[in-house]
């Protein structure tokens, strides 16, 4: 038991430690966007005239403050979802995003049937 | 000249494949069970013609014979001699060649290590796999022929992408198609072994080692086009998530899948139709990787090769592969007796294949929803690294813990006694995770998770080793290629985590001060080469804390045929980490933009997909020497 708990401990002040920071890095954004120029380049790793107006604009939206969300929602009106690398989560989307998952418990669920049909028998 | 040689091969080629097909079926109808020799003298006369007529398209581009299109298009005479050899297969066409010969010398090398199995499983495996031959021979004759003639003849070629005139990435094809084509041969076993009745075990056996040459020149091929992406692309990375590095990725997750769960058919005669199934969908992932990748349906940073014709034929000759063999496997299809323990060897091999189907779902579907969402909604988005990212990671902690777990225990039935023992291990993994966030730097609960469990697969994986090696049975593959899939997911993390990157403009002579290092751009200079041109800038990088003092000389290089900018970084690779420095011109200033990174266990990275790969070259060699 006293195992148990030291290594609670260790669990939950790592976690407390790792406690993330709130300001927007500008490398983190332009990661995130396509340089629409490319060819699956994203714009921080693109030397094109676009990217480098694009690094521009996203430096502006930093320093007036915007958070990262503001700045796609911002590129995504002016561009298209095209340039957000990270599609967002909405009605069609959500196929996107959940079908992984379904197809995880579902193969869970087979997996665990298997196991128990042999079990009755 | 070259070219009509050439041509004429490709036929006598189709001719023999038609020949092979026929006698074999005719065999089929009258139950001889024999493979005569006639079928071998073909077979190895079929090899031995399509690697000449790739030889006449090697010499076609060492000599630059520009009447032909394909060397032309992909040729230049002031190009070194390598990049001529390796333009043979840097374009579509003669990677289509190269295909081929991996198709057909599969097939022969099966007919020749198979003698020992009943005949007509050989001769039905012969049967698809000349099929398979016959479709991409009609596709290179009639929409991608590597001999086209074109008159009047060019006094000059086009030369080649300056971005592929690369060492790396003259191997990177090659190595990923054997594992590409390689899949192709137990894809037509499988059908054949339907056909045949032949029973799964022995089937297994029959396969096991192909899946496992297959497998490794994925792994390899992959780990060469990553290495190249590093250092060539400039920007520090290793693995995008680029549609065409998923069509890559997808074949590699059914493989593992495949020769996981062929240990099970193996030894307990368990899962045959699984077995197939998967053997079935490896091939069909590898066609399907070549047609996203040929027909430009996509857009990634390998469109150099792209050609929506191409698309077309590729998609046909797709469906009649899922079609038929769909049919076949329904025709065929037993629910079979699945009898095992929950807590069995049997079961975390499922436990594996179950991970990895939801690896493969989640990539394929990202690869292709753009298409859909296009198609559909006239609506373009993008699927890049942060929906991989958000939507795997989490999986993998799951992932490494059972694949700690698996291992350690017994065929058909065991007990749960090293409980205590895991919690040793887990309480390990915390603390030293936890010294790593207080010493070093904190990083996200998700990267705390996923360190955790990979050294949790660290240590189990190392504990068995040490056990193993006082027993004399020890099956050292596993362990090694287990043991540096922990290591490689713990150094990606650790990458991930400690890495750092700074952008910022300089002109000759300035320096810029970053955290303890100064990054001094100390001259430029311009240098001629066979085939380009190159500014060649000169870093000193300064950190006095560390005592480090080194020079970094990225390029930017003129290419006139065709005329291209390409930048090169300058790497320090070192035992810990690498210093990464990129520059490039901005267009009307004396500034260059330069990017500087830091970047650790870069090198660890590579060693461990080395050391995976390496298990699985041992596991072969152990089959080989049991069966002499």
């Amino acid at each position: 038991m006293k195992k148990l708990i030291i290594l609670f401990y260790f669990l939950i002040s790592t976690a407390v430690v790792s406690t993330e920071k709130n300001l927007v890095d500008i490398n983190d954004v332009l990661k995130n966007l396509r340089c629409l120029v490319c060819q699956g380049q994203s714009v921080a790793d693109s030397n094109s005239d676009f990217s480098q107006t694009i690094k521009l604009v996203v430096q502006d939206q930093i320093n007036e403050g915007k958070t990262e969300k503001q700045i796609y929602k911002f590129l995504k009106e002016k561009y298209g979802d095209w340039i957000v690398y990270n599609p967002s989560f909405n009605m069609i989307n959500s196929i996107l995003w959940l079908f992984p998952y379904l197809v995880f418990l579902v193969g869970g669920a087979l997996i665990f049937l298997l196991l128990k049909k042999r079990d009755y028998r | 000249m070259l070219s009509n040689l050439g041509n004429i091969i490709l036929f006598l080629n189709a001719l023999i494949t038609l020949s092979i097909i026929y006698i074999s079926i005719q065999k089929i109808k009258i139950k001889d069970q024999v493979v005569s020799k006639n079928i071998y003298q073909l077979s190895l006369f079929q090899s031995t013609l399509i690697i000449s007529s790739f030889f006449i398209l090697v010499i076609g581009f060492v000599t630059s014979d520009f009447s032909m299109i394909t060397v032309y298009q992909n040729s230049h005479t002031l190009k070194p001699l390598i990049y001529k050899i390796s333009g043979t297969w840097g374009n579509h066409e003669g990677s289509l060649l190269l295909w081929l010969i991996i198709l057909s010398l599969f097939s022969f090398l099966f007919l020749v290590y198979n003698k020992s199995r009943p005949g007509n499983f050989r001769i039905y495996t012969l049967i698809v796999q000349n099929i398979l031959i016959l479709g991409f021979l009609f596709f290179l004759l009639f929409n991608s022929n590597p001999f086209s003639a074109i008159s009047p003849i060019p006094k000059e070629g086009l030369g080649l992408n300056p971005i592929l005139q690369d060492p790396a990435l003259a191997i990177h094809p090659p190595l990923l198609y054997l594992g590409f084509v390689g899949s192709s041969i137990y894809f037509s076993a499988a059908i054949a072994s339907m056909l045949a009745n032949y029973p799964g075990k022995l089937f297994a056996q029959s396969i096991k080692n192909w899946v496992l040459i297959s497998w490794w020149f994925q792994t390899v091929g992959i780990l060469a086009g990553s290495i190249w992406a590093y250092y060539e692309l400039g920007w520090g990375g290793f693995w995008f998530w680029d549609p065409v590095e998923n069509a890559s990725l997808l074949p590699w997750f059914a493989m593992t899948a495949l020769f996981h769960s062929l240990l099970v058919l193996e030894k307990r005669n368990l899962f045959y139709f699984w077995v197939i199934i998967l053997c079935i969908l490896t091939f069909i992932l590898c066609v399907t990787g070549t047609f996203l990748v040929r027909s430009g349906i996509l857009n990634s940073v390998h469109t150099f090769a792209s050609d929506p014709s191409r698309g077309i034929y590729i998609l046909f000759f797709l469906s009649f592969l899922i079609l038929s063999s769909v049919f076949i496997l329904f025709k065929k299809f037993q629910t079979g007796n699945y009898k095992i323990n929950t807590n069995s060897k049997e079961t975390y091999i499922l436990v594996n294949n179950w991970f990895m189907i939801f690896y493969l779902i989640t990539v394929l579907l990202g690869t292709i929803y753009p298409i859909f969402t296009e198609v559909l909604t006239n609506h373009k988005v993008s699927v890049g690294p942060p929906f991989y990212n958000t939507v795997i990671i989490p999986i993998v902690v799951l992932f490494l813990i059972f694949m700690s777990l698996g291992p350690r225990t017994k065929w058909i039935k065991d007990r749960f006694q090293d409980f205590f023992l895991l919690i040793k291990l887990l309480t390990g993994s915390i603390l030293v995770n936890f010294f790593i966030v207080i010493f070093f730097k904190s990083y996200s609960l998700l990267s705390n998770l996923i360190i955790i469990s990979s050294l949790f697969l660290i240590f189990s994986s190392l504990l068995d080793l040490i056990s193993s090696l006082k027993r004399t049975n020890t099956d050292f593959s596993r362990v090694i290629s287990h043991l540096s899939f922990g290591f490689l997911i713990l150094f990606i993390g650790l990458n991930h985590n400690f890495s750092f990157e700074k952008d910022f403009n300089l002109k000759v002579g300035e320096k810029k001060k970053i955290d303890d290092y100064t990054v001094e751009f100390e001259d430029l200079k311009l240098e001629n080469f066979k085939n380009y041109k190159a500014v060649v800038g000169n870093f000193k990088i300064d950190n006095n804390k560390k005592k480090l003092n080194l020079s970094l000389n990225p390029e930017i290089r003129i290419y006139q045929q065709p005329s291209t900018l390409t930048y090169e970084a300058s790497i320090r690779t070192g035992i810990l980490k690498d210093y990464y420095l990129t520059m490039s011109n901005i267009d009307r200033s004396d500034y260059y933009n330069i990017k500087f990174q830091k970047k650790p266990f870069m090198l660890w990275i590579w060693v461990s997909v080395i050391l995976i790969s390496a298990g699985g070259l041992v596991r072969l060699f152990k089959n080989e020497n049991k069966i002499s």
